[in-house]
């Protein structure tokens, strides 16, 4: 094979990680006429070009075989696309990336060895312990769990979830028993984040996933991609966004998911009674609402700038309010790989 | 009807069908296809899935399908789903859609959409539903604009009282899926035969629909569903030994026979040896004419000559000679269906003109494969003639070096077209579709490297 033959993979996804928060609310997806099958061929078409470009894909979903779950798909996408260089063998290619699959505590515990190792040579479960998150040893809930329903295993489980994200966003290391530390594999930080769909009621955590997902992104320069035309907590998020300064819609405001999602409130409470257990860093309901809400007001007008879109601001908005999955693939590819879309 | 045999014995199918669908086709229809169902309906979901999964079945190929159920989003009190593109809908006060504060630009594939099909999943909730019976009869009725896509009507009976739906609708041919009514609590296998039942006749109806396209084209678009009529014409072509493949031959000509709304002719003795089906394939092929071939590949199917003839005929892409001044160059490949009937350890030979064509296993066991291997082959054949007019809608270069396929290219159907085999210049080849994988596209390469190989939604991107 002619080292020209590289011609159909696109360069620029080396070394960087891409983050996907895509999760299906079928609702959602339903009311705009679209079901799980289109998704799945919008994070397919996504997902293809990154991996064949080197890219990195960090997808926290779970293992459980269900037909929304997108883990297995994004693995067999890996998996053939690393089974076809191997195949090629051009030289020029950069290898195809890896799928970092991040886990919290105590969602990990499902994993089982047999399930590692059947795709350990396309995914790199990391796992997200109780020590990892920063929660003293005092205040760490057994592990594995003996009571499921106690309040540190609620606490903490919000805490490791938190502080989850924010390993995703700045990159880390994984600490591997036996291995000197300077050997660690890293797993760099986050070149860039696409956010669709997600819970705005009954999520897990301190708040919706994506929320604090872009409020990461926002705060470490992460370029952001929200595809908010499909509805969910991405939906709320760009319609925030797009809104004139100084309007603060009530889902960025701790007493709406306190009415909306009573774990919320019940969290609240136990971090105030257990400051101990709450690491630097991880913030509460309504501290992370006013950063975000702060990130959100400040944004506005100036969008492609401020979310690093690397489109115009025209692009931006219409990524942000598009139904039509080709216009939102496209756009994220423009401004993530453009090399895979000239 | 045309009909032709050869040595080895075979069949030519001929469908000339009143679509009944009161609509005209052009050489450039190119549909979009929405299922809608009440969101009371048990079944509508899943056979809105399995109606999705038979018309997209991978690399981004077939036609968009879109679905209309649950009421749209932030609708208030609005029992409806969102409007179809296109459609001017009359909001009661108070629910009306906010004005888009950031209007979208027109997403690109609804700007080349020249046909909305509705596939209406009709019960007893949509019957009894005054809303929905409303908006049906909003939707079927003639349309005071003269512009945007044809909009046709395609009811499908999930119960008895599905006839009773508005009148404008109710009075179309109904698809009547088979294994209905279903228990309280079906199981899934209950349901999958409902769903493939469903998925042939729409194959069928879409086939009817859209493969006539030829035939009526100077016909003006009328957008009502009822008046009107078109005929549709699609030859299926059977190709098999005499000696060996005669029985899945058989199985699937007495099927088209019995079970479909295709007319058909089978004679393996009144038409003169080989040449006559080769001429009549080469006539069928040669024109503007939509033919599908299956192939029953047996042990002996590749050493017969007039066989290999008919294929090698078959799979020659003809190029398409009615595109205007500044349009790329247009080949168009009509689909072939393998059937694999060799005996269990019996053996064959490659053969090259298959290409990267679809198999289906046989074996005179399964008692529907005859079935299968029809609606398969029309469902492709469908595809193929849909790819062709969106790829008449790829612009050209100034230079000339753009050439573009209606079908998944492969090296034999590719050395084909002398501008692609004697490609002494730089040459972007586009296809259907959302991309091959980079291994079979770095095959190409190999074969082929001044050509550049590009997806129509790279293109039109």
């Amino acid at each position: 094979m002619s080292s020209s033959a590289s011609k159909y993979r696109a360069r620029s996804g080396a070394q960087k990680v891409i983050a996907l928060s895509i999760s299906y609310e079928r609702e959602n997806m339903l009311r705009r006429g679209m079901k799980i099958e289109h998704l799945r061929e919008l994070l397919l078409a996504l997902a293809g070009p990154m991996a064949r470009g080197g890219a990195n894909l960090a997808y926290a979903g779970h293992w459980r075989e269900s037909e929304d779950n997108f883990t297995y798909d994004l693995l067999q996408l890996i998996s053939a696309e690393r089974d076809e260089q191997h195949f090629a063998s051009t030289t020029s290619s950069v290898p195809v990336g890896w799928l970092y699959n991040h886990l919290a505590w105590p969602l990990y515990l499902l994993v089982t060895p047999q399930i590692e190792a059947q795709w350990i040579n396309c995914c790199r479960i990391i796992r997200i312990t109780q020590a990892l998150a920063g929660i003293p040893a005092a205040t760490q809930a057994p592990d594995p769990i003996t009571l499921p329903g106690a309040d540190a295993v609620a606490l903490n489980s919000a805490v490791v979830l938190s502080a989850m994200r924010k390993l995703v966003t700045i990159g880390m290391s994984l600490e591997i028993p036996g291995m000197p530390d300077d050997q660690y594999p890293k797993v760099p930080a986050l070149s860039a984040r696409v956010l669709l769909g997600g819970k705005t009621r009954g999520y897990s955590g301190f708040l919706p996933g994506l929320f604090e997902e872009a409020l990461l992104a926002l705060e470490h320069q992460v370029p952001l991609y929200i595809l908010g035309g499909f509805g969910g907590s991405a939906g709320v998020l760009s319609d925030a966004l797009l809104a004139p300064k100084g309007q603060r819609p009530p889902e960025f405001t701790a007493v709406w998911h306190e009415h909306h999602t009573p774990q919320v409130k019940q969290l609240g409470a136990l971090a105030q009674a257990n400051p101990q257990a709450l690491p630097p860093g991880i913030r509460t309901t309504q501290t992370a609402l006013d950063a975000l809400y702060e990130r959100i007001e400040a944004a506005r007008g100036s969008l492609a700038l401020q979310l690093r879109t690397g489109l115009s601001e025209g692009e931006t908005r219409e990524l942000m309010t598009t139904i039509d999955i080709r216009r939102a693939v496209y756009l994220c590819l423009k401004g993530i790989m453009p090399d895979a879309v000239c | 009807m045309e009909a032709a045999s050869g040595e080895a014995g075979r069949i030519a199918l001929t469908a000339r069908r009143n679509t009944g669908l009161g609509v005209s086709m052009t050489d450039r229809t190119i549909p979009e296809v929405y299922v809608l169902w009440h969101p009371g309906c048990q079944l509508g979901e899943a056979l809105a899935s399995s109606i999705y999964a038979w018309l997209r079945p991978g690399h981004g190929l077939g036609p968009d399908v879109f679905f209309r159920s649950l009421p749209r989003p932030d609708g208030g009190g609005d029992p409806l789903p969102l409007p179809l593109p296109g459609e001017e809908r009359r909001y009661t006060a108070g629910i009306a859609p906010q004005p888009d504060p950031n209007p979208k630009v027109t997403p690109r594939r609804n700007q080349v959409v020249t046909m909305q099909v509705l596939v209406l999943l009709i019960d007893f909730n949509m019957v009894a539903d005054a809303s929905w019976r409303y908006w049906l009869e909003q939707l079927s009725a003639p349309s005071p604009h003269k512009s945007g896509p044809t909009r046709v009507f395609l009811p499908v009976a999930l119960d008895l009282t599905s006839f009773n739906i508005p009148s404008s609708i109710g009075r179309l041919n109904f698809l009547r899926p088979s294994g209905l009514p279903l228990p309280i609590n079906p199981t899934a296998a209950a349901i999958a035969t409902v769903a493939r039942s469903l998925c042939k006749q729409l194959t069928e109806s879409l086939c009817r629909l859209l493969l006539g396209h030829l035939e009526t084209r100077t016909e003006p678009a009328d957008t009502s569903a009822t008046s009107g009529m078109s005929a549709a014409k699609i030859s299926i072509f059977l190709s098999h030994a005499k000696k060996d493949g005669h029985k899945p031959a058989r199985r699937i000509r007495d099927y088209i026979y019995a079970q479909t709304q295709l007319a058909a002719f089978f004679d393996e003795n009144d038409i003169p040896f080989g040449t006559a089906f080769a001429h009549v394939i080469q006539s069928g092929v040669g024109e503007a004419h939509t033919a599908a071939l299956i192939v029953i590949l047996s042990a002996i199917y590749a050493t017969r000559p007039w066989c290999r003839r008919e294929l090698s005929v078959f799979r020659q892409p003809v190029l398409d000679k009615t595109h205007h001044a500044g349009a790329p160059e247009f080949w168009r490949l009509n689909p072939l269906l393998v059937v694999d009937a060799l005996d269990s350890g019996t053996h064959t030979y490659g053969i090259p003109e298959v290409g990267n064509s679809p198999h289906i296993r046989w074996t005179d066991e399964q008692q529907d494969l005859e079935e299968q291997v029809v609606t398969l082959v029309l469902r492709d054949a469908l595809l193929r003639t849909f790819h062709a007019a969106l790829g008449r809608f790829i612009p050209g270069k100034p230079d000339g070096s753009r050439i573009v396929i209606n079908w998944l290219p492969d090296p034999t159907t590719l050395l084909m077209i002398p501008r692609v085999r004697e490609a002494t210049a730089e040459l972007e080849v586009c296809y259907p579709g959302k991309g091959l994988s980079a291994l079979e596209l770095e095959v190409l390469d190999r074969y082929f490297p001044r050509v550049d190989f590009k997806n129509y939604e790279q293109v039109l991107a």
